[in-house]
């Protein structure tokens, strides 16, 4: 037996050889749950087949007929009435100690690798799987999130054909014989769903198409990118999506693709392009980001430039990079003289040619490690980034198109052509495998009228949503949490999802109904084995046994293998025609006027496409750059919004042309933003949100989040442009009228800049508060870019507290942080942080105890932007703790400041006297609007009641967690055992935790960097959260105005 | 009748009264029936007190929420109420103990209503840190008692625990100066009540004075320590409450300068309190021969000299910041002046520093309805002072990420409005059942036993 519970409950860290030693590991399946499912593999190897003549094969399928009997017997649901002890405690459960399994996230297509914290039964945390080749242990705030969804009480909880509750067995039969009945009639059966990552869905799918032979499966992305594969068909023969190493990239030329926020798969390409941006003493390799776009992204407020072009403008700029490129990989260096003759060049935009040069040099020295991607929809900006890629030599280097990705794989050419055979009525039978065309797509309501009029529309959904208001039959599907599943994100590693607990409700994977419904139905726990003994088993590198690669893969969550030999292509050499006509498919508004506004429809980083809209913490969560919660806005540039006559929070009403839609909604200014473009987030107006009108707490003067009946925000999907080359973002000709109505945005900064108000303090110096340097003054003096004002040097008194074992500390890398905001949502879930509602954040009573501030500095296109991650700095000299009147807040031995919630009386002085404002009051009895959302609480962090202060415990829990284990192996505690929920989500892997006290932890290190600064040192604070400088690729500096050649 | 007065000194009670007199102009009022006047003064009191009590029902039961406060500004309303009636409370102890001292005689006519408006103010005061809290119900864990949680004590490093010791001994004192000098008149009254429940009221409240020569002795000897027991009490309460504020590290509340400023800005307060009361007390009851011009006149002066302290204090403030060249401390004092709250700041100025220069003009101190107006102002601008400290310290501190603004909900208002009306309710029912001018004192300054003085029946 394993030495200890804990390292049980790891198993899945340990690999293969640990795993196997230890030997106790069963894939845990929801059948097994109880009873207890005596370890197979304990039975010593020789036994198996030769002794007792039972075989391992009869002796399982006996065991399997054993724990399906009891299944059954257990699977009565009654209420809970009564909590009883175990008569039998299940070996792997320990009261009180959580289990970890390997998972896939199912939040998206992205598929990152993660791990279920479980406790007592119930899943209420989910961190990245750190062991996972590819997300490296990041999971984005959409992923973190999407554990309360779990929890949902308005999920879809039985099926229903025709509005009402049936079973299964009859939902089936009437579905086949009405397929049957189609298909004998030889009608058109479509299968729409979005990218399906999944090979077992696929095999399921293909299945079907089987069995239906005149069906046809689409697949579409909400937030298409098919515009990138049907470029990679044009130029490379194959459709696919290239994965992308940015880690590999030393320059990264991107050219509107949101790469870090929303673009296919934020927290992987965070994790690489961070790994490229290292800048430890020993080796610095920092790569060189530049970012043209239009609005301010969250990618952009990294870049190292960026600069603001029209979406329409990106053809010509990537055309004339090319124009440049060709003549400098190919002839040398071109002459400075002869390209400033040539100033007047067509379609570049608004962008310096010096800039482009400048561009064209770095990538020209930089071949085969440099990366040039757009998010354009615009087929022929693709096309020219895969000239350009191929030009540079970087495919095979910097984009894999051998291992490709698979996480999005969208059609948007096939999409278009099943719309119109909808529209036309020619469609029998419609299945929707959890897609919401009626909602994605810009025209949704002639999807829906169609829908109305197709015999047979069958939904397949975890929620009620747009599309499905309109089905026949209403299919619940579970949540990734609770089913079995796959998915292979990049060719070649497949991942598990495994389920955590029970379905809550009557649902069935849609892999099994197809199954069913092609008439090899099986549970779907057989289907995803049969799909992994299939495909990967029989890649021939696999060896030993199937189930030994199965429990391994079950523990570890993913496998690494050689990609299907099918899924390996040639690329066709591509030949780049710089000055060729635009395609056919190019820009619709190219002849129309320059003057004319763009609308730009975008992506949020954690509502994104809105499939996620039911998710408080989402909507709750402040987006990364304009700090808004729970609603959309109009960005406008403030010049724009200066002609127009608009401010902040004027409501103006849009429409565009042809698309008989209008959108009202209210003004945010935004730097950096293009002066004619009018930037409005995708996602909002979902069905389902109406529930909001319950959030925040009840009181006379409350503002609801959202009026009884109304969804929040309104949809701005009408507006995307569709073609029949794809779904464009952006349209031109966009109307802006003023309403003279207004609505104030809720945001938790309502101060941006870093310069102090000019009507106030003019000419004050901006506060030591973000610092930063340049790359090449880093290169110089690693200490460029100090402001320290001198602080204290000596101390007049002793010291207050004596670190004797441990003293916790936090490093914060400001170079590495993104913003993406995961952390805020790892440590709401983490630390039962409560929802508020609008209103409440709108009086500015937000509750995360870690927020994201983001500075502006510098004004224009190239506004620098700053991320600054702010929890409760956990300070040596704390101000709170000498004027709590109760000793509710005070100094822990090894460093913590604690926070004793049933202590507090609320005097709120300690937030007053916090510098850093960390800390966060319970003006009211916040709770979930939805009970059943109490399941996610964490039981080991205390709910906190009405009136008591709350802040950042520096994940005290998990302390005590790893320090009871160490002492019950007394051992001393090793650095890392303690990893705090904001730091083990981070996909720029920008936070580090540790002891102090020990010299050799990573936490030590760091806190040694000559980037180091603590914040407000004059105030002696002395606290435990550092911060590591801001390096930045460019010549000077915004925030500090230095400038370095 | 001029040869009634003296040349040298004017008396200080007008309107020659005989001993008697004085007895009948102060007792008469509270044996007399109550006047309509009075009856609807109190309702519309009580009606405010009420009003209050209700929005603080309200926000114990379903949180601070209901108040304007964010997680930047944790402070607003509340305690800038509770500095406003600390201060108010202030002119009584100084009034009666410390120009008790100073053998200030004029205090006579005013000490008393003083003192009862002091302790009227404290009690509106302490109402205050009691509702602010999240969790009020557990306010008696700021108190240091010995308990079995593992005998947990109070935080004695925190000011808040300095102010519970502070105002609860300035409450103390002033309660029990305050009956000690009501005795001998507690006394007067029941003479002079009849047989029934009255006499026997004021029978026990007198606690058997006899007005033998012993007994004043005793009295005198009393009233004299505690004069000298309260005296301290009115520098070292608001000084602690200062310290609320200086002991912080948010720039604008830590300064050394507060102690004084605070204590300055508190008598300033108290005074014009103490006038805006008397000035309505002496009209409506008809207290115009004890309360005269000159009472006007003296106090006026002492607004004068406090408020100068206190408009000294804000240019000092001022002067400190931008000469110590903190960048915190420089920005805090310029946004008070021109940012978001430069309305508050410029109210106080104008009410606090401007408008009280009017009365180096005599005509003005001894004008009454001018020093109505302005007392009335420097209450609004004291009031707005402690807003200021309070609010835009606090509303733009370190980290601009945080900065915000604040915005009083209803509640807020109404609580404040009740603490008015507590604080009315509870002066008229002292102006109703206790006598409000110290008969005993005010005898002693009469002319009585001077040459003119007419013989009065005891």
């Amino acid at each position: 037996m394993p030495k200890s519970t804990r390292k049980q409950d790891k198993l899945y860290i340990g690999g293969d050889q640990t795993a196997d030693a230890i030997g106790a590991a069963v894939p845990r399946s929801v059948e097994a749950h109880r009873p207890p499912s005596p370890p197979v593999d304990q039975t010593p190897r020789q036994n198996r087949d030769e002794v007792s003549g039972v075989s391992r094969r009869s002796f399982l399928e006996t065991l399997g007929f054993v724990f399906a009997g009891t299944m059954v017997a257990g699977c009565e649901r009654g209420p809970v009435e009564r909590a009883i002890p175990y008569l039998n405690q299940p070996p792997e459960l320990t009261p009180g100690k959580p289990l970890w399994y390997a998972s896939t996230c199912g939040a998206c297509p992205s598929a990152c690798g993660l791990l279920i914290k479980c406790r007592d039964g119930r899943p209420i945390k989910l961190e990245g799987n750190s062991e996972h080749p590819i997300f490296r242990g990041g999971l984005c705030a959409i992923g973190q999130a999407s554990i309360l969804e779990l929890y949902d009480s308005q999920r879809l909880m039985e099926p229903f054909a025709n509005g009402r509750k049936k079973a299964w067995p009859e939902v089936d039969a009437q579905i086949i014989a009405r397929l049957g009945e189609i298909g004998r009639k030889g009608g058109k059966i479509r299968l729409l769903s979005e990218t399906v990552n999944s090979p077992t869905l696929h095999r399921c799918i293909k299945g079907f198409l089987q069995k239906f032979p005149r069906a046809k499966h689409i697949s579409y992305d909400a937030i298409s990118v098919s515009a990138v594969l049907d470029a990679h068909e044009r130029s490379h023969g194959v459709r696919v999506l290239p994965h992308y190493d940015f880690e590999k990239a030393e320059v990264i030329a991107s050219f509107d693709a949101d790469f870090l926020g929303s673009w296919i798969s934020p927290v992987e390409f965070a994790k690489s392009y961070t790994a490229g941006r290292c800048l430890d003493s020993k080796q610095t390799s920092f790569s060189y980001h530049v970012q043209f776009e239009a609005r301010m992204s969250l990618t952009g407020s990294k870049a190292d430039r960026r600069h603001s072009v029209l979406p329409s403008d990106l053809a010509g700029l990537l055309r004339e990079l090319g124009k440049l490129l060709s003549s400098q990989v190919s002839a040398g260096p071109p002459l400075p003289e002869k390209l400033d003759e040539e100033k007047k060049t067509p379609d570049h935009g608004a962008v310096d040619r010096r800039v482009l040069i400048d561009l064209a040099e770095r990538l020209a020295g930089t071949q085969g490690r440099s990366l040039v991607i757009s998010g354009s929809q615009d087929i022929e900006v693709q096309m020219l980034c895969n000239s350009i890629n191929d030009l540079l030599g970087n495919y095979g280097a910097t984009l894999d198109i051998e291992r490709p990705s698979q996480q999005r794989a969208g059609d948007d050419a096939e999409l278009d052509l099943l719309v119109r055979e909808l529209e036309a009525g020619e469609v029998d039978a419609f299945l929707v495998l959890d897609a919401n065309p009626v909602y994605d797509l810009p025209n949704g309501e002639k999807v829906a009228a169609a829908l109305k009029a197709t015999p047979l529309v069958v939904s397949m959904t975890t929620h009620n949503n747009e599309t499905s208001a309109a089905a026949h039959f209403l299919l619940p599907i579970p949540h990734y949490l609770e089913s079995w599943g796959d998915a292979e994100p990049v060719a070649g590693i497949p991942a598990v999802m495994q389920p955590a607990l029970h379905p809550l409700g009557n649902s069935r994977s849609m892999s099994e109904s197809l199954a069913i419904w092609s008439g090899a139905g099986k549970p779907v726990r057989e289907l995803v084995e049969l799909t992994w003994r299939e495909i990967h088993f029989s890649s021939k590198t696999v060896g030993g046994r199937f189930q030994d690669f199965w429990d391994r893969t079950v523990r570890r969550g993913f496998a690494g293998l050689q990609p299907h030999p099918s899924a390996i292509v040639s690329p066709r050499q591509v030949s780049a025609a710089w000055d060729e006509e635009p395609l056919s498919h190019g820009e619709p508004g190219k002849g129309r006027s320059k003057d004319l506004l763009t609308l730009l429809l975008y992506p949020k980083v954690a509502i994104q496409d809105g499939r996620h809209a039911v998710n408080p913490w989402l909507q709750e969560l402040p987006d990364p750059i304009t700090k808004v919660v729970w609603d959309n806005y109009a960005s406008l540039s403030s010049a724009l919004a200066e002609q127009l006559g608009v401010k902040d929070g004027d409501i103006v009403r849009l429409n565009v042309g042809e698309v008989r839609h209008t959108l009202e909604l209210p003004v945010l200014i935004q730097p950096g933003q293009h002066p004619k473009v009018v930037a409005v987030a995708l996602g909002y107006g979902r069905m389902g949100t109406e529930r909001f009108f319950a959030v925040g707490p009840d009181w006379f003067q409350k503002q609801l989040t959202v009026e009884k009946g109304q969804t929040l925000g309104g949809s701005a999907a009408p507006f995307v442009g569709m073609t029949s080359a794809g779904r464009r973002l952006h349209v031109q000709g966009v109307k802006i009228e003023k309403t003279h109505r207004q609505r104030m945005l809720a945001r938790t900064q309502d101060y941006h800049s870093l310069e102090l108000p000019k009507n106030v303090d003019p000419g004050a110096p901006p506060r030591p508060i973000v610092q930063e340097t340049t790359l090449s003054a880093f290169l110089k003096d690693p200490t460029a870019g100090s402001q320290a004002r001198h602080g204290p040097e000596a101390n007049l008194w002793p010291r207050d507290h004596e670190y004797v074992k441990e003293h916790w500390a936090m490093v914060v890398d400001l170079t590495a942080c993104t913003g993406c905001s995961a952390c805020v949502i790892s440590c709401q879930a983490e630390n039962n942080i409560p929802v508020v509602g609008k209103d409440e954040v709108l009086r500015k009573r937000e509750m995360h105890w870690l927020r994201i501030d983001r500075y502006y500095a510098g004004a224009g296109p190239d506004v620098a932007v700053t991320h600054q991650p702010m929890m409760c700095h956990h300070c040596d000299n704390a101000p709170c703790e000498t004027v709590c009147p109760v000793l509710a807040t005070v100094h822990t031995s090894d460093g913590l400041n604690a926070q004793i919630y049933n202590r507090c009386v609320g005097t709120r002085y300690c937030a007053n006297n916090c510098p850093f404002k960390t800390r966060r009051f319970n003006w009211f009895k916040y709770s979930f609007e939805n009970e059943r959302e109490n399941l996610v609480l964490n039981p080991d962090v205390t709910v906190r009641s009405r009136g008591v202060m709350e802040k950042c415990s520096f994940c005290v829990q998990r302390i005590a967690e790893a320090r009871i284990e160490a002492k019950v192996e007394g051992r001393p505690m090793e650095d890392g055992a303690i990893v705090t929920a904001c730091q083990q989500s981070c996909p720029a892997s920008a936070i580090v935790f540790g002891d102090v006290n020990d010299p050799e932890s990573q936490v030590s290190k760091n806190l040694k960097s000559p980037r180091k600064y603590t914040l407000l040192k004059d105030l002696n604070l002395e606290p435990s959260v550092a911060y590591l400088r801001v390096v930045r690729n460019r010549e000077s500096s915004k925030v500090t105005g230095e400038s370095h050649g | 009748m001029a040869d009634l007065y003296s040349t040298l000194r004017q008396p200080l009670i007008a309107g020659n009264k005989s001993l008697g007199e004085v007895t009948n102009d102060v007792s008469g009022v509270l044996e007399r029936k109550t006047s309509p006047l009075w009856w609807r003064a109190f309702m519309a009191s009580l009606l405010f007190l009420l009003i209050g009590a209700a929005a603080i029902t309200y926000q114990v039961a379903t949180g601070i929420g209901t108040w304007g406060l964010n997680r930047t500004v944790g402070w607003a309303f509340d305690i800038t109420n509770f500095v406003f009636w600390i201060g108010i409370g202030h002119a009584g102890t100084l009034i009666s103990a410390v120009l008790f001292l100073f053998r200030q005689r004029w205090r006579t006519s005013v000490n008393r209503a003083a003192e009862a408006m002091t302790i009227i103010a404290v009690m509106c005061a302490g109402l205050f840190p009691l509702i602010h809290m999240g969790r009020p119900w557990l306010a008696f864990w700021m108190f240091p008692y010995p308990n079995m949680r593992g005998s947990l004590w109070v935080n004695f490093r925190s000011p808040l625990v300095w102010d519970f010791f502070a105002i609860s001994t300035y409450f103390t004192i002033s309660l029990v100066f305050w009956y000690v000098g009501l005795l001998p008149d507690l006394a007067t009254i029941r003479d002079r009540a009849k047989a029934g429940i009255r006499k026997k009221i004021f029978g026990l409240l007198s606690l058997g004075w006899n007005g033998s020569l012993r007994t004043w002795n005793r009295y005198e000897v009393l009233y004299l320590l505690l004069a000298g027991l309260a005296t301290p009490l009115v520098v070292s309460v608001h000084t602690i409450v200062s310290w609320d504020f200086a002991t912080a590290v948010i720039p604008g509340w830590h300064s050394t300068i507060l102690p004084p400023y605070f204590v300055a800005g508190a008598i300033f307060s108290g005074m014009a309190m103490v006038l805006t009361l008397m000035i309505i007390a002496r009209k409506v009851m008809g207290l115009e021969d004890y309360i005269t011009l000159r009472h006007l006149d003296v106090m006026s002066k002492l607004i004068i000299v406090t408020g100068s302290i206190v408009g000294l204090a804000y240019a000092t403030e001022f002067f400190i910041a931008m000469y110590s060249e903190n960048p915190y401390e420089t920005f805090l004092f310029k946004n008070r002046a021109l940012g978001p709250f430069a309305w508050a700041y410029w109210t106080m100025v104008l009410c606090n520093v401007i408008s009280p220069q009017l009365l180096w003009f005599k005509r003005i101190r001894r004008n009454v309805a001018w020093v109505f107006v302005l007392t009335i102002l420097i209450n609004v601008g004291m009031w707005f002072e402690r807003f200021v400290i309070v609010v835009t310290s606090l509303h733009r501190d370190y980290l601009p990420s945080s900065w915000t603004y604040y915005t009083p909900t209803l509640i807020e208002v109404l609580t404040l409005l009740g603490s008015f009306g507590l604080f009315f309710t509870g002066f008229l029912l002292f102006c109703r059942f206790l006598p409000v001018i110290a008969m005993a004192e005010v005898k002693g300054v009469l002319s009585h036993g001077h040459r003119s003085v007419r013989s009065g029946s005891r």
